[in-house]
């Protein structure tokens, strides 16, 4: 398994449409709404860097992404 | 396709209709307690029962249904089919068991004990003075420190448990207080602290199930029923385990339905300590008190429970603290903040150093090393804002080749469970 976080920059008022269609997509685990540098946390969770490639696809199709920046998990301590 | 909800919709969720079913399934105790001669008796017949339920159950749910298991559709997505245990659950297993055995014989004590008076909303408060013990285990263990809201809320639902269990129709026994402080609450802590252990375990990088856990415990926990009742036996020459297993056939009826609605309640107990704290849902679960009036309402009807008190000062007394307790509850539910920090590093710093200390922080549930323009992000649970900084960004900020960090606050959150 590969997890990615996608940190996303939103267009101002066009966040709860576009987290209802992220909400959709089958490999993300998780999407929190933040406050600060960015406007949305994404983590993916997937089975191969082309599916990584497929969910930030999605994700940048969505209306009101302006820039996605991926981050490659590759080690993790977790309660 | 998979649909994310809010975490703590369902943590609510899973904890409440758990208390729901599980002020049923005690009614029912009442009715078996009546019923069955000692609490021994009464201990070894509910857990055998709870393993023919547990494990058909299971076996139901394992059955395959559009390449997903039933289980996984209705109960929890993790589970697939029964499976034998792996080594390293083991350990957590015994621990959690044993809780569960000691707890229910001492729970059973007090369906016995003439000065507390037969009624489930009577003697369930007293089994969650937990909560206190699981704050306590918690601040030793975990990596989240109780804060001052959490010993409060803990506190105020406490107390609030017990003014709602005010319709105590004789004095507290020294010896149920026993009971209750040193044999029910010190097992129930095992029993949930280590149930929590097993559900955030991963089962073959997938999230451990429910139901195979409340299987496992009901078989460990019959074993050391079944080895506590043969000490007692042997040294009190008594044939308490025969008439366990005699009890189960007699009454059946009664004991297979405890049982099953025990084995839906311990599911998605165990579900929601795979969310949250082990304290918090077990304060959540406590509103058991509050759905186990209308039960000793229709048990006393029947004349199957003691009356329903209808002193004014009383009631009033049980209201005011089921509204002690509701508001602790969602005291635990409301104040929680989450945080991520990105964190840049200067070069030359190993990785797995750095790891080790964010990870020594307390409050810091996540620590993920990352390829891309950050180098680590870290998720951050806090009671406040004001503690985040004073006890996680400082700390953050003495590790050695930190460049930059950048707090990013989480105001809502999705996630598949």
């Amino acid at each position: 398994m590969i997890n990615a976080y996608i940190l996303l920059n939103m267009k101002p008022g066009n966040s709860d449409k576009a987290i209802e269609e992220m909400r959709k997509i089958e490999d993300i685990a998780k999407i929190s709404i933040v406050a600060g540098e960015y406007d949305i946390v994404v983590r993916a969770q997937v089975k191969s860097l082309d599916r990584l490639l497929k969910v930030t696809d999605n994700i940048q199709m969505i209306n009101g992404v302006i820039k996605t920046t991926t981050q490659i998990i590759e080690k993790e301590i977790t309660a | 396709m998979k649909i994310k909800i809010r975490k703590r919709y369902l943590f609510f969720v899973l904890a409440f209709t758990s208390a729901i079913i599980s002020a049923i399934s005690s009614g029912i105790d009442t009715v078996a307690g009546d019923l069955i001669e000692n609490y021994w008796i009464l201990s070894i017949s509910c857990f055998i029962l709870a393993l023919i339920v547990s494990f058909s159950c299971s076996a139901f749910f394992s059955i395959p249904f559009n390449g997903k298991s039933i289980g996984s559709m209705f109960l929890d997505p993790s589970f697939r089919h029964i499976r034998l245990i792996r080594k390293k659950e083991v350990f957590y297993h015994i621990l959690a068991g044993l809780g569960n055995a000691i707890t229910t014989i001492g729970y059973f004590a007090l369906f016995y004990d003439k000065d507390l008076g037969r009624s489930p909303s009577v003697i369930l408060p007293f089994s969650q003075i937990v909560i206190l013990y699981l704050v306590i285990a918690e601040s030793i263990t975990d990596k989240d420190t109780p804060t001052l809201v959490d010993i409060q809320s803990s506190v105020i639902v406490t107390f609030g448990a017990i003014l709602g269990s005010i319709s105590l129709t004789g004095t507290i026994s020294v010896s149920a207080l026993v009971i209750v402080f040193l044999v029910i609450n010190p097992g129930s802590m095992l029993f949930s602290f280590y149930q929590r252990k097993l559900k955030m375990m991963k089962i073959n990088e997938r999230p451990n199930d429910a139901i195979n856990i409340r299987l496992w415990n009901v078989i460990f926990a019959l074993s050391f029923t079944l080895l506590i009742t043969l000490i007692f036996d042997i040294v009190n020459n008594t044939t308490n385990i025969i008439d366990g297993f005699i009890a189960s056939v007699q009454f059946f009826g009664w004991m297979f339905t405890m049982a099953f609605g025990t084995f839906f309640s311990y599911v998605l107990y165990i579900r929601a300590l795979g969310i949250g704290k082990a304290s918090i849902a077990q304060a959540v679960r406590s509103s058991v008190i509050i759905f186990s009036i209308p039960v000793t309402l229709v048990l006393s009807y029947f004349g199957l429970a003691d009356p329903f008190p209808t002193d004014p000062i009383l009631l009033l007394i049980k209201i005011i603290g089921m509204i002690i307790m509701m508001l602790g509850i969602s005291t635990f539910a409301l104040a929680l903040t989450k945080a991520y920090v990105f964190i840049k590093m200067e070069p030359g710093y190993p990785i797995e150093g750095t790891m080790k200390h964010l990870w020594k922080i307390k409050g810091v549930n996540r620590v993920a090393a990352l390829a891309g323009p950050y180098d680590f992000i870290i998720k951050i649970h806090t009671r406040t804002l004001v503690k985040g900084y004073e006890r996680i960004l400082r700390k953050v900020q003495e590790i050695p080749g930190i460049k930059e960090y950048r707090w990013q606050s989480v105001l809502k959150e999705w996630e598949d469970i």
